[in-house]
């Protein structure tokens, strides 16, 4: 059996996510805009999901849009903000940010819309100053990531958005990867939209959520039938948004005790590395770090080999982003922060999660210490070429 | 334990069924997927049949589902780019015509890939060549041509040492292509009719010439004049990378009897055409000249059959190797027009001697 310590490409379901996925797949499911009882039926457990979802962030039910996951919330927030923005041209977010965030900002910038990218500091903190620095009457919105999902940085999101309001810009949060690990309340401090995401708490991969403020208004992108409030047209995802309300459920409930766990068996893990590794160095901030995200540069080593051979091992990590191919491209947050192309592709992150065992980390820990220790010496960094690819 | 094996996959069905040849035989195979050339040259490469595309990766992925063993790409463009093109490119504008297979066996699949294969714990390296390995009773090994003639590749192997050979494997070296389509048929593997790359696999449109004018500066490239065999220029051309020692083709010289490249000039941009029977070379210099068994080197000339090309057949020739690694080879007939940056492999029998890169020609 494999360990797995890759919970924030994706968290494996809970056991309420799996346990309401089958009753719904039993027969509890149906079409929630049908007039019909089975629609009905469907249409409670529907809003019922939507109140558990609401309930994590502190919003009203009313406020949450199922989207069919963190991506198209993501796109969703910066298109539809930016479809209203009237003669506002500018947008502030960070190079840390998401290809969900980045790619629709790339293509805002064609079409004349200023991206202003902030950049963090050596830790993958944005500097709230650099952001409050930017903003003027002119912004639309600010988008950026509340935790962010290389290093686990977490933002200081209050200034930000007070500063945002004061300016009139819009607000987004990305909390992809904060959600059901942080308390989250998205009207303190004030946000206009938040990104959700079920399967990295949990849930289903497939199913997503937008935090909408009352009040605020943005374009709706899919276009269609009047569902999601007349937001985002087309038959919700209803199995999938079930589960994430559950799972959500499971997430705040037990946000406490799992995060104290996720805490000592990542220190366990730190401490472990640091006593078998000589030089292994942890790339992020020693506080304002969400507990279960460990990326860590390894000495002498290429990041893409270790991977491949952890995973010989039944350990699996991951390591910047996937490429088309299947390949692994050294991580643009590393990148953003001031590491080295060759720092960066010796780096690898460890994600923790609910499921986790104090076992597995100790398991792991030998077979990482064991790995590196073949690795650098069967091939060592010096010899080999990884400058950039011309 | 078995052993576990690194397979070098291209996703063609020569590698693919030397994979799943492995891992029937109970190894512990792992599967990898190279990704070679630079970018710019696999997205001009991307709709032609060439290697290490993203369709080619997906066929290879494939069979490691269908055959059940981990399959992973690798990241070698760096080490390819330095090792293989540097030297591509630097071969042509020295007016040499280089064979980038030969460099990318010698110093990716047997050497970098070894590496690699170490760090993930593996015992050996497979690739679907077909050549094979044998051991002989003294202990050491022996590089043969593979049993089907028309496919043999052991030309590209020639600089594989004891050491390499000890943790190789050639699955395919005793079965024709026939017989491997056939086993990729019977295994269900879904490429097992998929047509052969032929073409340099990071060489978009096989433009030898287009590919080193973008790799190289522009001070590096030669340009000159075409010389007849008594010095009277007959034209100019733009840069001698553009020339194969044995051309005929694309001369843009108008002449009564047929005109083939002689000899390149690269310092002075001169290159030299003269008839066919003035290429006939009675020999070669070659360097960089590697032995399979390197305690043949010591017993002075040595008979041979040596290949100067990889579509060419052996010729009888005696082989004199110096302890500075440079080999004379003396052919027993007048050979062939002779091209430096060609590797010449020498043969006895079925059975790889070793082999070199031609320097230049020895003529009568």
């Amino acid at each position: 059996m494999s360990i797995y310590l890759d919970h924030n490409a994706g968290a494996p379901a809970r056991p309420e996510a799996i346990a309401a996925t089958a009753r719904m797949l039993a027969g509890a499911d149906g079409n929630p805009a049908s007039v019909h009882r089975t629609g009905q039926r469907a249409r409670r457990a529907l809003e019922q999901a939507r109140a558990q979802v609401a309930k994590l962030i502190g919003a009203a039910p009313r406020e949450i849009v199922f989207t069919s996951g963190g991506t198209e919330a993501n796109n969703f927030a910066i298109s539809g903000a930016l479809a209203s923005a009237g003669k506002r041209r500018r947008v502030i977010t960070s190079a840390l940010e998401h290809s969900s965030i980045l790619a629709p900002l790339g293509e805002s910038e064609t079409r004349g819309f200023e991206i202003v990218r902030i950049a963090p500091d050596g830790d993958g903190r944005v500097p709230p100053a650099a952001v409050i620095a930017a903003l003027d009457d002119a912004t639309a919105l600010v988008t950026l990531g509340l935790v962010n999902a290389e290093v686990g940085s977490i933002l200081d999101a209050t200034p930000i958005a007070e500063a945002a309001a004061r300016a009139g810009a819009i607000f987004h949060l990305d909390a992809a990867q904060a959600a059901g690990r942080i308390a989250i309340n998205a009207h303190q401090p004030r946000c206009d939209l938040m990104t959700l995401s079920a399967h990295k708490l949990g849930g289903l991969a497939g199913v997503g959520a937008l935090f909408i403020r009352a009040g605020i208004t943005i374009a709706p992108q899919i276009l269609g039938g009047p569902q999601e409030a007349a937001m985002r047209a087309g038959t919700p995802n209803l199995v999938g948004a079930v589960a994430f309300g559950v799972a959500a459920e499971a997430a705040g409930a037990a946000m406490e005790t799992e995060r104290a766990r996720i805490e000592t068996m990542a220190a366990a893990m730190l401490a472990g590395l640091r006593a078998g590794i000589p030089g292994v160095r942890l790339n992020g901030p020693r506080d304002a770090r969400v507990a279960n995200t460990l990326n860590l540069t390894f000495p002498g080593v290429l990041g893409e080999s270790m991977l491949i051979a952890l995973d010989l091992e039944g350990v699996e990590v991951s390591m910047g982003s996937a490429c088309a191919a299947g390949a692994v491209e050294p991580s643009h947050v590393l990148l953003a922060m001031g590491r080295s192309a060759a720092e960066a592709r010796s780096s690898l992150r460890i994600s923790l999660g609910w499921n986790t065992a104090p076992a597995e980390i100790d398991a792991a820990l030998a077979v990482i210490t064991r790995v590196w220790r073949r690795v650098s010496q069967a091939e060592p960094l010096g010899a080999i070429a990884i400058g950039a690819v011309r | 334990m078995s052993a576990r094996v690194l397979v070098a996959m291209s996703g063609g069905v020569d590698s693919s069924v030397a994979a799943a040849i492995l891992r029937e035989q109970g190894h512990d195979v792992v599967g990898v997927a190279m990704r070679l050339a630079p970018e710019p040259e696999r997205r001009a490469a991307r709709t032609r049949a060439t290697c290490c595309s993203h369709e080619d990766f997906e066929d290879a992925r494939r069979v490691a589902e269908r055959m059940d063993f981990p399959f992973y790409v690798v990241d070698l463009r760096a080490e390819f780019g330095a090792r293989v093109i540097d030297n591509f490119v630097g071969e042509y504008l020295a007016g040499r015509t280089p064979n980038p297979c030969v460099m990318c066996n010698r110093e990716i699949k047997f050497d970098r890939l070894w590496e690699r294969a170490r760090a993930l714990g593996a015992d050996f390296v497979a690739t679907g060549h077909y050549a094979r390995i044998e051991r002989g009773s003294d202990g050491r090994f022996r590089l043969l041509r593979a049993a089907d003639a028309s496919k043999d590749q052991s030309y590209f192997l020639f600089s594989l040492t004891q050491a390499e050979l000890s943790r190789t494997m050639f699955p395919l070296g005793a079965m024709t292509k026939a017989e491997v389509r056939g086993r990729a048929r019977a295994l269900g593997l879904a490429n097992a009719d998929k047509p052969e790359s032929q073409e340099i696999c990071f060489v978009p449109d096989n433009d030898y010439a287009g590919f080193v004018e973008r790799r190289a500066s522009g001070g590096q490239l030669r340009a000159g004049k075409i010389l007849d065999s008594n010095g009277n220029a007959l034209a100019t051309h733009s840069g001698v990378h553009r020339f194969t020692v044995g051309q005929r083709r694309g001369l843009g010289v108008a002449a009564g009897e047929p005109l083939y490249v002689r000899e390149i000039r690269p310092e002075s941009g001169d290159v030299v055409v003269g008839p066919r029977a003035a290429l006939n070379a009675v020999g070669l210099t070659a360097r960089e000249v590697s032995m399979v068994d390197p305690s043949i080197r010591q017993a002075g000339p040595i008979r041979a059959e040596v290949k100067i090309r990889y579509r060419h057949p052996a010729l009888p020739a005696t082989v004199t190797i110096d302890s500075a690694r440079r080999a004379e080879v003396r052919f027993a007939a007048a050979g062939p027009a002779v091209t430096p940056g060609q590797a010449c492999v020498f043969y006895r029998g079925d059975e790889v001697l070793g082999g070199g890169f031609i320097e230049r020609a020895i003529e009568a």
